[in-house]
């Protein structure tokens, strides 16, 4: 009697799968971290986000605050300074991002075109620009009318309202029924 | 969804620079004195800013609804 040797069976080898190749490298077009780092210096972030209104304010902000408070209106410029610095920073920031969000493909919060429809940025930037020219001809003096400053707050106050109830107002008429 | 009309930026700051441009030129030659010039009326940059922003609204408003 011969005894072969044991060779244990092997059960049969399914095909490997094939192994994911490696992501497709994806260069995103803007970096958040160069905008916030171009934003120390307020506003560059937001030009290299291609924001130039945005950019604009930012700049005008922090140095409208920095004049405003050097010139005796510590209160509540001197607190608008860091406030505006910072915002600027984190603006440029989600700024980049939402560009980054809208090349992969992502949809990202619709306030900004929301803002360009509306005409109040417009008509204020008109309305800012005539103002200071006729200080600058001397038809009009914006010092007597510094006091008054309060009412820009209310009126962004009243704008922040109506952009509110607009907003919920389209909310609602976008998930009611169709009517039948 | 409304078309693009034109960049009011790029407007306004093509026609700040043609005018700067301008008054350089007449500066040089000591037809005006630039500063006070502008010093004076760079706010009417802000207006014009301002008034083609609400050019453009309206135009692609109005291309929308067509």
């Amino acid at each position: 009697m011969s005894s072969q040797p044991f060779e244990p069976q092997s059960p049969p080898q399914a095909p490997l799968p094939a192994l994911p190749g490696p992501a497709p490298y994806v260069r995103l077009p803007k970096s958040p971290g160069l905008a916030a780092f171009l934003s120390l210096f307020p506003g560059l972030g937001q030009v290299y986000n291609g924001k130039i209104a945005r950019a604009f304010v930012f700049f005008f902000a922090w140095v409208g605050s920095i004049y405003l408070t050097s010139s005796g209106h510590e209160f509540p410029f001197a607190f608008m300074i860091p406030f505006v610095y910072l915002y600027n920073m984190i603006d440029a920031w989600k700024g980049a991002s939402a560009i980054n969000t809208r090349f992969l493909g992502g949809r990202t919060e619709p306030e900004e075109e929301a803002g360009i429809e509306s005409p109040v940025w417009g008509a204020s930037l008109a309305l800012f620009g005539v103002l200071i020219l006729f200080n600058n001809l001397g038809w009009l003096d914006l010092e007597r009318l510094a006091r008054w400053w309060p009412l820009l707050l209310i009126a962004v106050g009243v704008y922040f309202v109506y952009a509110s109830v607009q907003k919920k107002k389209a909310a609602e008429s976008a998930n009611e029924p169709p009517l039948l | 969804m409304s078309r693009p009309s034109f960049s009011p930026e790029g407007v306004t700051l093509g026609v700040c620079l043609v005018a700067l441009g301008v008054l350089w030129t007449l500066s040089n030659l000591g037809r005006v004195e630039m500063l006070p010039v502008v010093r004076t009326w760079w706010p009417l940059s802000l207006a014009l800013w301002g008034v083609l922003e609400l050019a453009d609204l309206w135009v692609r408003r109005s291309s929308g609804r067509s």
